[in-house]
């Protein structure tokens, strides 16, 4: 068995804990967590995660535009990334949608049920990429 | 300081006054402009900035409520003072919830005092908004710190952390719950503010109220059963179906049935009914709760209203509840309220437009027989009354479709003389609709107009397609223009996209064709035929290699359906001319000849065709 490697990014340190628990509860998820867009990119290229969960406001690299550069190299640019906000303004969804996110989870999440919501984003093949 | 005031009416002789009486005062810094109906307003207001807007709402195209309801769409964020000769205190009042700032009455009050009102409405609207902002920036960080507290206590409550002892599982879950109920405060808030900006969006669709309410009634079931409460169903007939968006109408449905089961005593029912009227489904809820007091009557749909304070705490509520029931049943064009019940209780009902009645209104059956009709695919209802009044005064009579579906169904059964398109429907977007439109034969030269409130989607899709948009106008439409682009030759020949037969295999070239014509792209004679056949063109454009030796054959054939010679550039790899046929406009060589300046030399062909009339048969 494969382990399902997602990327956490967010600023605030208590959700990224949070968000590692809950994650955490499905055994076969191994979670990384950055605090920046910057950061995202490099641990991205790296680690190779098999979706990536990211914050939208953030400080200097905001999501969408971690989503932009995640897209330009060519080693992120088909990995899924599903984004989680604080901010619920019509339109929001159906625009990150349109900027080549998976889905949108919204905060505050039910941190029992995180962990399916966001498998059901994960690709058939993860899971079973090769390490 | 202000500095562009816009003046809303329509007896000359009072706008006269008003600002000769302005200038006498010492307003000479501010720039008064005067429009005298609600369309010419709505049009000014899309392209200037106004510092204050003054509305005499007794207009030829907009009266009273609805004036001011206009004026305050048309510029949320810009003060509005009512200056009115009608003296009616009820009015003020509503006009005052409807976003004016005040409410003066001519006559009443002098120049100076209209002023002062001026000032004031300036910098109360200034403190609204600052406080919306506020308001708005303050939920999105509340909810950031409730992410961590509300997502650690489920994990707690979930034993994601082990089993807990009972007496601190007991208060994790009061801390759990309490921190639940804020975030729903926090959502409550932000719904108020998203509706008051005009921010939330709707979709409107035909929705059967019975299997909505049942599902609300599941949903509520436990809560209804915490507090001892049952609820039941009562609806009379099958086939209650109303206009509304379906997640909105939720919305109020649920908000009533947790109201009415916080306020009912134990052991008792919340009776849920529908009845089916002739225009309206009308929806009530009865609870046998204490009742409402008199003096908390009047205040019951304002925001954070309780009828007692301690009630917040004791009942779990927000005090937003009642107030984003209104809201939203009046954006869906219906009407709330209550009544004491019999025996005790309290009655509230929501009354909404039937399905059938809503129909009923899509066919313009008042128009005159000869009006040149229309159809109009948009999911506002009162948006397309109003436009459907507009029209019938120049002549025309206007059908409504409410989504893709309907207007599709409408188009094929009916031939309009033009169709004008909402690019977001309830159903589909605009531009898929308009892809099926075209594809009817009935409907390829037909004027379609797009009509959208957001001003960026989908514009890039129109112009680089071969949708054939006659054009597109922004919400408010701008009247005068429509009526130009409906009645003008525009509609017909001048706008419309030349036809270009391509006689070759180059996609690229297809493609840049694309961009100034609708192509139709073969690549063998017979194809090119058989396109001749069942289309007129303004021009071709060929490569002669591909049609070697059957090329100077094919040119005698290239003829539209009035036996009009079509225009041919020669663009083919060595650029080589079919004789020095008049018919052949230019000859380009691939090897030298970049795309751009193919595309400007059919563009300058395509000119000179339109200018002088097309040539006769020799």
């Amino acid at each position: 068995m494969t382990d399902i490697r997602i990327l956490l990014v967010d600023d605030e340190p208590d959700i990224r804990e949070v968000v590692d628990v809950s994650l955490g509860l499905d055994r076969e998820f191994r979670t990384r967590a950055c605090a920046s867009g910057a950061d995202a990119l490099v641990t991205a290229a790296e680690w190779s995660p098999s979706l990536i969960l990211l914050d939208v406001m953030m400080p200097l690299m905001d999501g969408p535009a971690t989503l932009a550069n995640l897209r330009k190299n060519p080693r992120t640019a088909h990995i899924p990334v599903v984004f989680l906000t604080a901010r619920t303004q019509a339109g929001e969804i159906e625009q990150y949608i349109s900027l080549g996110a998976q889905g949108v989870l919204s905060k505050p999440f039910d941190p029992m049920t995180l962990a399916a919501s966001v498998r059901s984003y994960l690709p058939p093949s993860a899971g079973h990429h090769a390490p | 300081m202000i500095k562009a005031i816009l003046l809303i009416e329509d007896n000359p002789g009072d706008a006269r006054l008003l600002r000769e009486m302005l200038k006498d005062h010492g307003a000479h810094d501010a720039e008064m402009t005067h429009v005298d109906c609600m369309s010419a307003a709505e049009k000014y207001l899309v392209e200037h900035a106004v510092d204050v807007i003054l509305l005499d709402p007794g207009l030829p195209d907009a009266q009273g409520l609805g004036a001011i309801r206009r004026a305050h769409a048309a510029a949320p964020r810009v003060p509005l003072v009512v200056l009115t000769a009608l003296d009616d205190e009820s009015l003020a009042e509503q006009a005052l919830q409807e976003g004016a700032q005040d409410y003066l009455i001519k006559g009443q009050i002098e120049v100076r005092g209209i002023l002062r009102a001026l000032r004031y409405a300036t910098e109360r609207k200034r403190l609204e908004r600052l406080k919306d902002e506020f308001v708005s920036t303050v939920s999105h960080e509340l909810r950031t710190p409730l992410t961590s507290i509300s997502g650690s206590l489920g994990l707690l409550m979930g034993n994601a952390a082990g089993s807990l002892p009972k007496p601190m599982a007991r208060l994790l879950a009061i801390a759990h719950t309490n921190s639940q109920r804020l975030v729903r405060l926090v959502d409550d808030i932000l719904d108020i503010e998203k509706m008051q900006a005009g921010g939330m969006v709707f979709n409107f669709s035909r929705v059967d109220v019975r299997p909505l309410v049942a599902q609300a009634i599941a949903a509520n079931r436990g809560f209804a059963e915490g507090y001892g409460v049952r609820v039941r169903l009562e609806a009379a007939r099958a086939g209650a179906d109303v206009r509304a968006d379906p997640d909105r109408l939720l919305q109020v449905v649920t908000n009533l049935l947790s109201n009415a089961i916080k306020f009912s005593p134990a052991d008792h029912e919340v009776v849920v009914a529908i009845e089916k009227g002739a225009d309206t489904v009308r929806l009530t809820v009865r609870d046998h709760g204490p009742g409402i007091p008199v003096d908390f009557k009047p205040l019951i749909f304002e925001k954070f209203a309780q009828a007692d304070a301690g009630d917040a705490r004791q009942k779990g509520g927000t005090g937003l509840g009642l107030s984003i029931v209104k809201q939203i049943v009046d954006r869906l064009g219906g009407e709330v309220g209550f009544a004491d019940a019999p025996g005790g209780g309290t009655i509230f009902h929501v009354q909404l437009p039937c399905w059938d009645h809503v129909a009923s209104l899509a066919i313009d059956r008042d128009a005159k027989p000869e009006a040149l009709r229309l159809l109009l695919c948009e999911d506002d209802l009162d948006t397309a009354l109003t436009l459907r009044e507009q029209l019938r005064q120049v002549g025309f009579a206007t059908d409504f479709a409410y989504s893709a579906g309907d207007a599709f169904t409408c188009a094929a059964a009916t031939r309009y003389h033009a169709i004008l398109v909402d690019i977001q429907l309830p159903d589909g977007d605009g531009i898929s609709l308009i892809v099926r439109l075209r594809a009817l034969p009935q409907y390829r030269d037909t004027s379609i107009i797009v009509v959208s409130a957001d001003t960026s989607r989908g514009r890039d899709d129109l112009r680089s397609s071969k949708l054939n948009v006659l054009d597109w106008l922004n919400k408010p439409v701008d009247f005068d223009r429509l009526v130009q682009l409906l009645v003008g030759p525009v509609a017909h020949e001048v706008n419309r996209r030349p036809r270009i037969l391509h006689v070759d295999e180059d996609n690229i070239v297809a493609r840049a064709l694309g961009e100034i014509g609708d192509v139709v792209t073969v690549n063998s004679i017979a194809e090119a035929r058989r396109a001749l056949k069942t289309s007129d063109f303004d021009l071709a454009v060929l490569d002669v290699a591909l049609a070697k030796g059957v090329g100077p054959n094919l040119l005698p054939e290239l003829r539209d359906s009035k036996g009009n010679v079509i225009p041919v550039v020669v663009f083919s790899a060595d650029g080589a001319n079919l004789a020095s046929d008049t018919q052949v406009q230019a000859a380009l060589a691939k090897s030298h000849t970049s795309i751009d300046s193919l595309i400007a030399t059919v563009r300058d062909r395509l000119a000179s065709r339109a200018t002088s009339s097309s040539q006769e048969v020799p």
